[in-house]
């Protein structure tokens, strides 16, 4: 009798024990995921004043704000431009990258360390150094093009050295440096796949006379498939999420003229804050609609398992 | 023992992590021996550590507490560019400070925050009359103008003179045509900030000159009036022609257009009389090489110009508080403070007292004497929450874009709420 109790307690609390090590990050995850997200939630449908006061429910009134929003047309679609234009223009650079240093060649290791510069200093920061580089007036980038005879004019009233003025313009400088921050990790990860590709697959390819062009098509890409599909599937939702660079560098203006739907959301905050919270939540839909699409189409499953 | 000590610091580190910012005002600033600490915040004029209107405002602080050694007053102050997101971000988490100077918005006193202005001024009626209405919700008056701003037309003289202009501007059309001679020597012919800072500023003196406004005579909001629109297709073929900078829609007051004129590469802008504090401070131009006059409206020049204020605003607070705040703005708005900051950085003063002794003035006195006469920002609540914001992101692109669907969007959004 005594004993069967004493087994049952044992199994109970073997089966309690692992809460026990997952406790801390359950909390962790409830305070910092799940309550910000369930607030985001709730202050979607209250009625909230420009000094956060909260004045009851306001029911769908802020979704409807939000698609009624004049503008939220070009920014979804420009949301799209920039994400697809990021990433492709990313994961091209890094296969290439990632490709040149699984090689061996001399100085391999300072140009790896090197590649980690980007990375490592805050995106923000980036931002800031490449905002200032493209001041008309002064900024090394507009000085060197306009040595090198690519720009007729510099100064304040040079209308194409002002280059984060022009929503186009801006746009593109903007996709650049999210791509210069976005190489480090993206090279990394590939070339952390391209290192569990065992030489011997090469080698035999070679005894069968492939040439390289066929085995990187034949051999690389396959293998590396799963470092592909999660450096995208992060680089995708990074991209989609990223604030700091255009906040940075342009505020999403002239007016919301290069604001992507993370950066529009906080531009409607000025004016709305519950109006915000819904443009948040329409954000978080989108993040989960693209990462199952992409998880579907890419057959995530039998990838890890 | 140990252990449960242990574990309950750890609480309290947890606790304090979430619900920081709570904890440390528990006392409310009074100590039980009777004295107290006023938390004072303000919004920060200057442009980099050297002139921070932290240092004015510990002196005054300092000052104050000489004279009234139980009494302590907490200065913090938030740069222009960030003060409304940080401002109301810091009350959306109920941490108000007991004195706030900077914006007035009159959610303030709907949402029941803030002591009418009777309960903590001996003079109430200090401040200068023509603000008083905007500072007023209700009919009770809750912010007291701290310091404030008349606009006019600055040219270069020197650029004038260069470009073989002989007299200022009165009309569009004149200005217009002196913007393109000025253009020709090199020069910024008119700089047009119509970025987010104060573009609110900009468009209104242009809508002023042309007979519009935000709001009409019946105090309801126009801003897609025939003449609204009409200003800014002439401000489009300003932008156009290149007479203007050639962005206005990300160009600003402070960081672009008044520096650009301090450098003497601007030959007319639209600014207030902190322009000649700039001006001196980067030493290229002197008094004599340039000057001020009315703004040129479509006609002739304009006969009331845009007056701005500044507030200053008390949270509610237990009566021995209030009585403490009203010893120091009593203190702090007296002539000599009022007199300094002014002189500080060339702003005029908010009271009456003060301002009548700077009359005559060499560079203020012509901006005094407009105050009385000003045209103010609409004061209604819908403007500060809503308004304003969207006129500050995307009034600048109706001079790149089509002005009549621009203004036809802002005029949509104000009036939407109502």
């Amino acid at each position: 009798m005594a004993e069967t109790v004493t087994a049952r307690t044992f199994s109970r609390r073997r089966s309690l024990a692992p809460l026990l090590w997952l406790g801390p990050a359950l909390v962790l995850i409830l305070l910092v995921v799940l309550t910000p997200v369930f607030i985001m939630l709730r202050t979607a449908f209250r009625n909230i004043d420009a000094i956060g006061f909260d004045h009851g429910w306001a029911g769908w009134r802020n979704f409807r704000q939000v698609f009624h929003e004049p503008d939220l047309h070009a920014v979804l679609l420009r949301t799209v431009w920039w994400v697809v234009a990021v990433v492709v223009i990313t994961m091209v650079f890094s296969l290439a990258l990632a490709a040149l240093f699984n090689q061996t060649f001399p100085g391999r290791r300072v140009a790896r360390w090197a590649l980690i510069a980007p990375w490592a200093a805050s995106v923000f920061m980036t931002a800031v150094v490449f905002r200032w580089m493209l001041q008309p007036g002064s900024g090394l980038i507009n000085v060197l093009m306009h040595r090198f005879g690519l720009l007729d004019k510099i100064g304040d009233n040079a209308s194409h050295a002002d280059w984060l003025g022009r929503p186009e313009a801006a746009f593109w400088w903007m996709i650049a440096v999210a791509v210069f921050v976005s190489i480090p990790f993206t090279t990394y990860a590939l070339l952390a796949g391209l290192q569990t590709i065992p030489p011997e697959v090469y080698e035999a390819a070679r005894v069968d006379g492939s040439s390289t062009m066929r085995s990187y098509v034949s051999i690389t890409l396959p293998l590396l498939r799963p470092a592909l599909t999660v450096a995208t599937l992060i680089n995708i939702m990074n991209v989609f999420n990223s604030f700091p660079i255009i906040w940075e560098m342009t505020r999403g203006g002239p007016g919301d003229q290069t604001a992507t739907t993370t950066v529009f959301m906080y531009q409607i905050k000025a004016q709305s804050i519950p109006e915000a919270a819904a443009m948040s939540v329409v954000n978080f839909g989108f993040v989960i609609v693209i990462v199952l699409v992409f998880l579907k189409a890419s057959r995530w499953k039998e990838q890890v398992s | 023992m140990k252990r449960s000590f242990v574990a309950s610091a750890a609480i309290c580190a947890v606790a304090g992590l979430v619900l920081s910012g709570c904890g440390s005002s528990g006392n409310n600033g009074e100590a039980a021996n009777g004295d107290i600490t006023l938390t004072f915040l303000g919004a920060d004029y200057g442009t980099g550590p050297a002139d921070s209107s932290t240092a004015y405002w510990q002196k005054v602080a300092a000052d104050f507490h000489k004279a009234n050694p139980k009494i302590t007053v907490k200065v913090s102050t938030i740069n222009w560019n960030d003060y409304d997101t940080k401002v109301k971000t810091q009350l959306q988490n109920k941490d108000y400070p007991d004195i706030l100077q900077g914006e007035f918005f009159p959610q303030y006193a709907t949402d029941h925050l803030l002591a009418p202005l009777s309960d903590v001024m001996t003079n109430p009626d200090a401040g200068l009359a023509v603000f008083k209405d905007g500072f007023s919700v209700g009919g009770v008056q809750y912010g007291i103008p701290f310091d404030t701003s008349a606009r006019a037309l600055f040219y270069n003289k020197l650029a004038f003179t260069d470009a073989g202009i002989t007299n200022p501007p009165t009309t569009w059309d004149e200005l217009k045509t002196d913007a393109g001679k000025l253009k020709a020597k090199g020069y910024i012919g008119y700089a047009l900030p119509l970025g987010p800072e104060e573009a609110q500023a900009e468009s209104y003196l242009w809508m002023l000159g042309n007979g519009g406004g935000w709001q009409n005579s019946s105090g309801k909001y126009a801003i897609n009036s025939a003449e609204n629109i009409e200003t800014f297709q002439f401000l489009k073929g300003l932008v156009d022609a290149g007479d203007t900078e050639p962005n206005p829609a990300t160009y600003d007051r402070t960081a672009d257009s008044a520096t650009a004129f301090a450098q003497g590469k601007v030959g007319m802008e639209s600014n207030g009389p902190f322009l000649t504090a700039t001006i001196a401070a980067a030493g290229k131009l002197t008094t004599s090489d340039y000057a001020a006059v009315p703004m040129p409206g479509k006609t002739g020049p304009l006969t009331q110009t845009l007056g701005v204020a500044d507030a200053l605003q008390v949270f509610k607070g237990s009566a021995t508080k209030l009585a403490a705040v009203k010893k120091f703005l009593d203190f702090a708005l007296n002539d000599d403070n009022q007199l300094a900051w002014a002189k500080k950085y060339a702003l005029l003063p908010g009271t009456q007292s003060a301002a009548a002794k700077l009359e005559n003035d060499p560079i203020l006195g012509a901006f005094v004497k407009a105050l009385p006469n000003t045209v103010l920002y609409p004061s209604d609540s819908n403007w500060t929450a809503t308004v304003l914001p969207a006129i500050k992101k995307s009034i600048g692109t109706a001079v790149t874009g089509d002005p009549s669907k621009v203004l036809g969007q802002l005029q949509d959004l104000a009036t939407s709420g109502s």
